[in-house]
């Protein structure tokens, strides 16, 4: 009978999997992180691995010496998509790799089990992109700057180098009200804070410069040229709701 | 007047300015400060006409001496005027930034008494920004035409990006809209910063200052006046060249003025125009096309319908379809369809398999219009030669099939 291994649902956690599947010799049916809500398939036999990060780190160090820290790091991007099924892709793209037939499988991104898992990094990359833009912060009591993010994929992690060289003096929260974590900095130093169910308010701290922003937005458009359709799509409506200048507007146009 | 009006004012006046990117310089912080640069850019949001807001695009002031044709601010108008002052300005940059609003400051400015003062006043908000309040986001300085060369170099000091606006694309257009101006005056200002950044590149040590990181830019007024687009197009590439400018950007013309020497208020702005010179720009910059091989003598104007590549591919079928497996990178560039992307996937991906059309696809390579153009083992024998008479048809934008009307008068074209 097939496994159903469970991991924790991070990284980590992910890779010791997939050394304990290497080690025991485990005939893996589905992988599958502790979030995950969707029904069990009856025909598996569940099988949990605990995070070992001594054993993460030995398939880093496979990874990078297979094919190079780039690809480990694509494979991170893809995992931070959460998207179900995703740890088979990568184990799947491990395996050939491991096996060492082709040994320069590792730098073709064209081959048939790369080529999905570089589409998706891509996709969280982008995101992670965009929402270094797309972050508001609110300035609340003792001057601390608080912003509330739902990104679409979990990119907090990946904006956390950006955030903290630019506002290397400022004391700031970026919360992910999706997920319930956020990232706390403070005189230098950045924690992972996990804070289920939490409220900034960060759209409702509202000041001089908030409406200062919104004026600003308003009139910074030309009326001849509105272009509802682009508008959309370069900036999603489902990150509107973060962003004070676009919160108020009405969804115009075409849907 | 308060801070609010005069920056719906200031902002409205600064909003005909095309340019607002970020990119093309990175800082770090600089210590105790507040901000970086990031060299790919950032967009923060967008307008409701779709252009990316990155920074705060503002006017210092909007009392112009000036009068030309083509300009909201132009003195014969009857506008409200407002000025900020350095302080205000300052402040509302620091604040946006510290909230992620903006990436940094576009900084502009109607020529208040002369050029010098304008000027002066530009560079005095930049020096505070960067030495005072040691501010290290991304600022970007109009210089203004006829401002003194140490006046400039400052500028250049303290500036991410500088722009001097060309705005109508021949000298005797120019002249003729602006009688203040030429192309003499606009020139001056660009050439100054091309050398001295030269001059700078020369004398590569840890401890040269940077001298305007991000470069510089222009923008031209496109539908204004009567210049054909390979006019236009062997301006920019000159820029491109010669003055080593970082980008150039197209307007399309929206009627503000009234004005005889201008076309009438109702014209609508030509959008796809701008689009198809933005998309020639691209072939320039990015997949190494000469102006003269987008548009000749004989060809003066950029076909509406079809995008310069596909134009381009058509005038030559000597060239296609390319062998996708054998081609150097440079040819599947020129691909009608193919970016830089997908180029650089099959580049990457040919040397480990023979790629086929299944490849491609999932590649997520577009073969909409690509597929008339490549060479692959599966190519259908109808498509091993490229007929530009045949593909032509095929690549134009299919008109939109309605509902037909039971009371039309048009009569029904039936099958024999």
């Amino acid at each position: 009978m097939s496994l159903s291994v469970q991991y924790d649902s991070t990284f980590e956690g992910f890779l010791s999997a997939v050394f304990e599947i290497y080690r025991q010799h485990l005939d893996v049916g589905e992988i599958r992180p502790d979030r995950s809500t969707a029904p069990m398939d009856m025909f598996l036999q569940p099988f949990r691995i605990e995070t070992s990060e001594e054993q993460a780190a030995r398939i880093h160090r496979a990874i990078v010496n297979f094919a190079s820290e780039e690809v480990y790091n694509l494979l991170h991007a893809a995992f931070l998509s959460e998207e179900a099924g995703v740890e088979m892709k990568i184990f799947s793209f491990l395996k050939k790799l491991f096996s060492g037939v082709d040994p320069n499988y590792g730098k073709n991104p064209a081959s048939m089990e790369m080529l999905p898992i570089y589409k998706l990094g891509q996709s969280v990359r982008r995101e992670a992109g965009g929402m270094l833009g797309l972050v508001r912060f609110a300035v609340g009591p003792d001057n601390m700057l608080c912003a509330e993010i739902e990104p679409k994929y979990d990119v907090l992690m990946l904006m956390e180098n950006h955030f903290s060289k630019r506002f290397a003096n400022e004391k700031w929260l970026i919360y992910d009200s999706k997920r319930g974590y956020g990232l706390f900095h403070d005189q230098g130093e950045c924690q992972v804070v996990t804070l289920p169910g939490y409220k900034t308010g960060a759209m409702d701290l509202k000041d001089d410069f908030t409406d200062l922003w919104r004026e600003f937005y308003k009139s910074i458009a030309i009326k001849e040229r509105e272009n509802p359709k682009l508008l959309r799509r370069c900036l999603p409506v489902r990150y509107w709701n973060h962003l004070p200048e676009r919160a108020t507007a009405p969804v115009s146009g075409l849907r | 007047m308060d801070v609010r009006e005069k920056l719906r004012i200031l902002s409205a006046a600064a909003k005909y300015d095309v340019s607002c990117s970020s990119s093309g310089s990175s800082r770090c912080a600089p210590t105790g400060g507040l901000g970086d640069a990031c060299s790919a850019g950032i967009c923060h949001t967008w307008a409701a006409d779709g252009r990316c807001v990155s920074l705060l695009k503002v006017l210092l002031s909007n009392a112009c001496k000036y009068d030309c044709a083509y300009c909201v601010n132009r003195r014969s108008n009857d506008v409200p005027r407002a000025t900020f002052t350095p302080r205000e300005l300052i402040q509302l940059t620091i604040e946006f930034y510290r909230r992620n609003y903006i990436e940094g400051l576009f900084l502009s400015s109607a020529v208040i008494r002369d050029p010098d003062y304008t000027m002066e006043l530009l560079v005095k908000i930049a020096r505070e920004l960067r030495t005072v309040h040691r501010f290290g986001g991304y600022i970007h300085l109009k210089a203004i035409p006829g401002a003194s060369a140490r006046l400039l170099y400052e500028a250049g000091l303290y500036a991410d990006r500088s722009s001097v606006n060309i705005e109508i694309p021949s000298d005797r257009s120019l002249q003729y809209l602006a009688p203040e101006k030429n192309f003499a005056s606009v020139y001056a200002p660009m050439n100054f910063f091309a050398e001295r950044k030269l001059e700078y590149k020369a004398s590569v040590s840890r401890y040269t200052p940077s001298f305007l990181p991000a470069g510089q830019s222009t923008q031209m007024i496109v539908g204004a006046s009567g210049e054909s687009d390979y006019q236009i197009l062997s301006l920019s590439s000159g820029f491109y060249n010669q003055q080593k400018l970082k980008r150039v950007y197209y307007s399309g013309y929206v009627p503000i003025n009234a004005d005889k020497r201008l076309p009438v208020l109702t014209t609508k702005p030509s959008l796809v125009r701008e689009h198809r010179l933005y998309q020639a720009d691209w072939l320039m910059r990015f997949y190494k096309f000469r102006y003269d091989e987008i548009l000749d003598e004989a060809h003066p104007n950029l076909d509406l319908e079809l995008d310069p590549k596909i134009a381009w591919a058509l005038r030559h079928p000597e060239l296609f379809p390319v062998d996708i497996q054998h081609a150097d990178y440079e040819m599947i560039l020129r691909i009608p369809g193919i970016g830089v992307k997908s180029a650089q996937l099959i580049v990457s991906g040919r040397r480990f398999t023979k790629l086929r059309l299944e490849h491609l696809k999932k590649m997520g390579v577009v073969l909409k219009r690509a597929k008339y153009f490549i060479f692959h083992p599966d190519t259908p024998a109808s498509l091993r030669r490229l007929y530009p008479e045949m593909v032509r048809p095929l690549l134009l934008p299919r008109p939109k099939s309605g509902q037909l009307d039971l009371f039309a008068n048009t009569p029904l074209a039936l099958p024999a």
